[in-house]
């Protein structure tokens, strides 16, 4: 739920999927900012909790300079700010719902509610804050956790639950969905629409429906579709984003390669760009690269390797992280 | 081609129209109709009452609005300008304002008025007198619903000669048996009185002097606060389909019941909702419900234009129109500059009382008031709370439980029965500081 909960469980910078993700979006805002959009000057905010690995990328791929990280578990305050990788890098120990609304409304944003929980109210209510007040042209993406609710999740729905004696399924996971997003999801869903396999169609739908709700509001503003990513590096996570768009920038989105781009969601009803690293050895990967980008139907002839899996890998390979030790 | 009809029958249309407003808001509506002769009389602006540099004092000569309610009859009697003949022949009687209308500033949709009149009783009689010219009509409405035309006779008198003099003054007799009936339980006065104070903040002694049944109406403004440094009041600003929009939301000064807590709306400068909890301004919807804790919260949002019918005011003037599209965006607004405030109230109640906890408190009680201009005059921004600077601390809390056997333990050995807890532990600690710690 906190945006540094996992920051402790799972260490950011060695999540392959998740590094794959920055990566795509990093790419997308290059290719947003050939298509006119000053990408340098946009203001980054986002969670850097301890790593700061999407600040780094930032600032170091694209130049950005004006990077905010929030942070609301104020008992982290010092280690967060030894670990603050630039000076350029501001850092509020703030929830986001608090600095949502004191974001400058002159200057464009790339804002990332990089949460790390299961939907709950208050990320609709950030999003809604979000839509509200960010300019045309802003960036928004929103992340979260699309497993079923756990016990500690539940618990906000009915206080008394003890998992010792019972067992969270269905039920509970739509009661979950009922308390949390309820006016964002729609009317007639049974228990069987929140099974596990379910879950990552229901936030998205509650997702889509948070943006579309809160730019209603905005008098010719559209929120045009951007990103929808799934991936799993421990947890199944979804990845929501887009852009709040006047006319202007509108024009300039569709002219950008921006849609070119495999990873790139233009609607929220087409299926998410699943981001599924294969599991390669260093050997593989560098035999694989040489015949990158590939044709349709290739396959390597040294190993065994399914056309499937090497189409998508010819979707990965550009974004892939390369882990190795190194022995300080 | 044939026809079916589709006519207005007078009796149902009276009888339908009348149906959803409260008495107490009849009145108001008349109230309104004096405010506005005033607001065209003067061509006061508006914004300048709100956010202008003489916003809070009179800058005209202030009209009287003088009210009676009684059993027998309700009187509304005003200096605020009077009628023109040519308004009241072509637009003043008619349901519905025409397109070429001078508008007002407070009647937006041309029925305020004869719905009140045909509210409250079966006669009325109007009388009114600019400087130049006057009018006087008087109706009986059951005699009228029986005829088919949809005309009200008028008769033409002298105008008042002097400014100063010029005014309208109406009268409904013969009571309709529900509203003497009303009266009769008493208290209706009392709501219209502080009806007004709580509707007319921005008119009342800027532009004028109101009394209901001789008592003096009060403004109660809707106070916000900052406090400089510490704390700093969330604003916006924008415009749509012509309506200039400003919000403000922050935290009120001084000692706040619950009522008072919750965002009060604006249409050109009238109350039209008044501190509101619900979900119509975001509440257990966006926002958390309202709870107590939340009593210092105070919300303001001022739409305003000089066409009235795009304002998002229903016919009562006590409501929103929750379709109005400038509406949903300030709604958004709202409820975007809301939460942080809940957020900070709500850090006054942790489980563990600390330093910061104190220092919340102290900011909350210390807010002091600030004009809703001083506020809108500023650029965009969301609401702040800056912790003063950490001074050196000296004591702390120390707070346990501790058995009452033991503590009547050390009652008895001390020969003090009346010996509070709290005195027991601070005993306790400076004999434990004086026995055992040493210089």
């Amino acid at each position: 739920m906190t945006a540094t909960s996992s920051s402790y469980r799972v260490p950011y910078d060695l999540r392959p999927c998740k590094q794959v993700e920055r990566r795509m979006i990093v790419d997308a805002l290059q290719r947003l900012a050939g298509g006119g959009f000053p990408i340098t000057d946009y203001q980054y905010t986002g969670f850097g909790s301890i790593y700061f690995v999407d600040f780094i990328l930032l600032h170091k791929l694209l130049g950005l300079d004006a990077l905010l990280s929030l942070e609301r578990d104020v008992s982290l305050a010092r280690r967060v700010t030894f670990n603050r990788p630039y000076s350029c890098v501001e850092i509020k120990m703030l929830p986001a719902s608090s600095e949502i609304p004191n974001l400058s409304r002159d200057v464009r944003h790339i804002l990332w509610l990089d949460y790390d929980g299961v939907l709950h109210r208050d990320f609709l209510s950030d999003i809604q804050s979000a839509v509200t007040v960010l300019p045309a042209g802003s960036i928004l993406l929103v992340t979260v956790d699309v497993e079923p609710p756990e016990a500690h999740d539940y618990r906000t729905v009915e206080p008394d639950f003890d998992d010792s004696k019972d067992v969270l399924g269905p039920r509970q996971w739509k009661r979950y969905f009922d308390h949390h997003a309820m006016g964002y999801l729609r009317l007639g869903l049974s228990e069987g629409d929140f099974g596990k396999s379910k879950l990552v169609v229901r936030s998205t739908d509650v997702l889509k429906a948070a943006f579309t709700k809160a730019i209603v509001a905005r008098h010719e503003l559209l929120f045009l579709p951007m990103f929808n990513f799934v991936y799993k590096d421990s947890h199944s996570m979804l990845t929501m984003g887009g852009m709040i768009a006047g006319r202007t920038e509108k024009r300039l989105l569709r002219a950008s390669t921006m849609d070119d781009a495999v990873y790139c969601r233009n609607d929220f009803d087409s299926p998410p760009f699943e981001i599924k690293v294969p599991r390669l050895t260093r050997k593989e990967r560098i035999y694989l690269d040489r015949e990158m980008p590939c044709a349709d139907d290739w396959v390597p002839k040294d190993f065994d390797l399914d056309a499937e899996e090497a189409r998508r890998y010819r979707e990965l390979y550009r974004f892939l992280p390369a882990f190795a030790e190194i022995l300080l | 081609m044939k026809y079916a009809l589709a006519d207005v029958r007078k009796q149902f249309f009276i009888d339908m129209f009348t149906r959803d407003i409260s008495l107490e808001d009849c009145v108001l509506d008349l109230i309104d109709n004096s405010l506005d002769s005033y607001l065209i009389k003067h061509a006061v602006s508006i914004p300048n009452l709100i956010f202008g540099a003489d916003a809070g004092t009179a800058t005209h000569e202030t009209g009287k609005i003088d009210v009676t309610c009684t059993e027998r009859q309700i009187r509304v009697v005003d200096t605020c300008g009077g009628i023109p003949r040519q308004r009241a022949v072509e637009d003043v009687f008619c349901f519905g304002h025409d397109e070429d209308d001078p508008a007002g500033k407070l009647g937006a949709y041309g029925v305020g008025m004869k719905r009140a009149l045909f509210k409250i009783g079966n006669k009325f009689h109007i009388i009114s007198r600019t400087a130049k010219e006057g009018f006087e009509v008087t109706l009986r409405l059951d005699e009228w619903a029986r005829e088919k035309e949809w005309k009200i006779p008028i008769t033409f008198i002298d105008g008042a000669d002097r400014e100063e003099k010029a005014g309208t003054s109406i009268t409904v007799t013969e009571l309709h048996e529900e509203v003497s009936l009303r009266i009769g339980e008493g208290g209706v006065p009392g709501n219209i009185l502080g009806d007004a104070a709580t509707t007319y903040p921005y008119f009342l002694d800027q532009c004028v002097r109101l009394r209901i049944n001789e008592t003096e109406v009060h403004p109660e403004p809707i106070r916000l606060g900052e406090r400089d440094g510490v704390v700093r009041a969330a604003r916006e600003k924008f415009e749509q389909n012509g309506v200039r929009v400003a919000l403000a939301a922050t935290v009120a000064p001084g000692r706040r019941t619950a009522e008072q807590a919750g965002w009060y709306v604006l249409c050109n400068g009238r109350v039209v909702v008044r501190a509101d909890k619900t979900n119509l301004t975001g509440w257990a919807a966006d926002l958390p419900s309202f709870q107590p804790k939340y009593r210092s919260f105070v919300g303001l949002a001022s739409f305003e234009s000089d066409d009235p019918l795009s304002l998002p005011w229903t016919t009562t003037k006590r409501d929103v129109n929750r379709e109005s599209s400038v509406f949903i965006r300030a709604r958004g607004l709202m409820a975007a500059m809301s939460k942080p405030i809940l957020t900070f109230l709500n850090s006054q109640y942790p489980s563990d009382v600390t330093a910061e906890v104190a220092d919340i408190r102290d900011a909350v009680e210390g807010v002091q008031e600030v004009s809703f201009k001083d506020i809108a005059a500023k650029p965009a921004v969301g609401f702040s709370y800056t912790p003063p600077k950490k001074t050196e601390k000296t004591s702390e809390w120390i707070r346990f439980s501790a058995s009452i056997s033991s503590l009547n333990r050390v009652r008895r050995h001390l020969r003090r029965p009346n010996l509070s807890a709290s005195e027991i532990g601070q005993l306790a600690l400076s004999h434990y500081v004086k026995t055992e710690c040493g210089e």
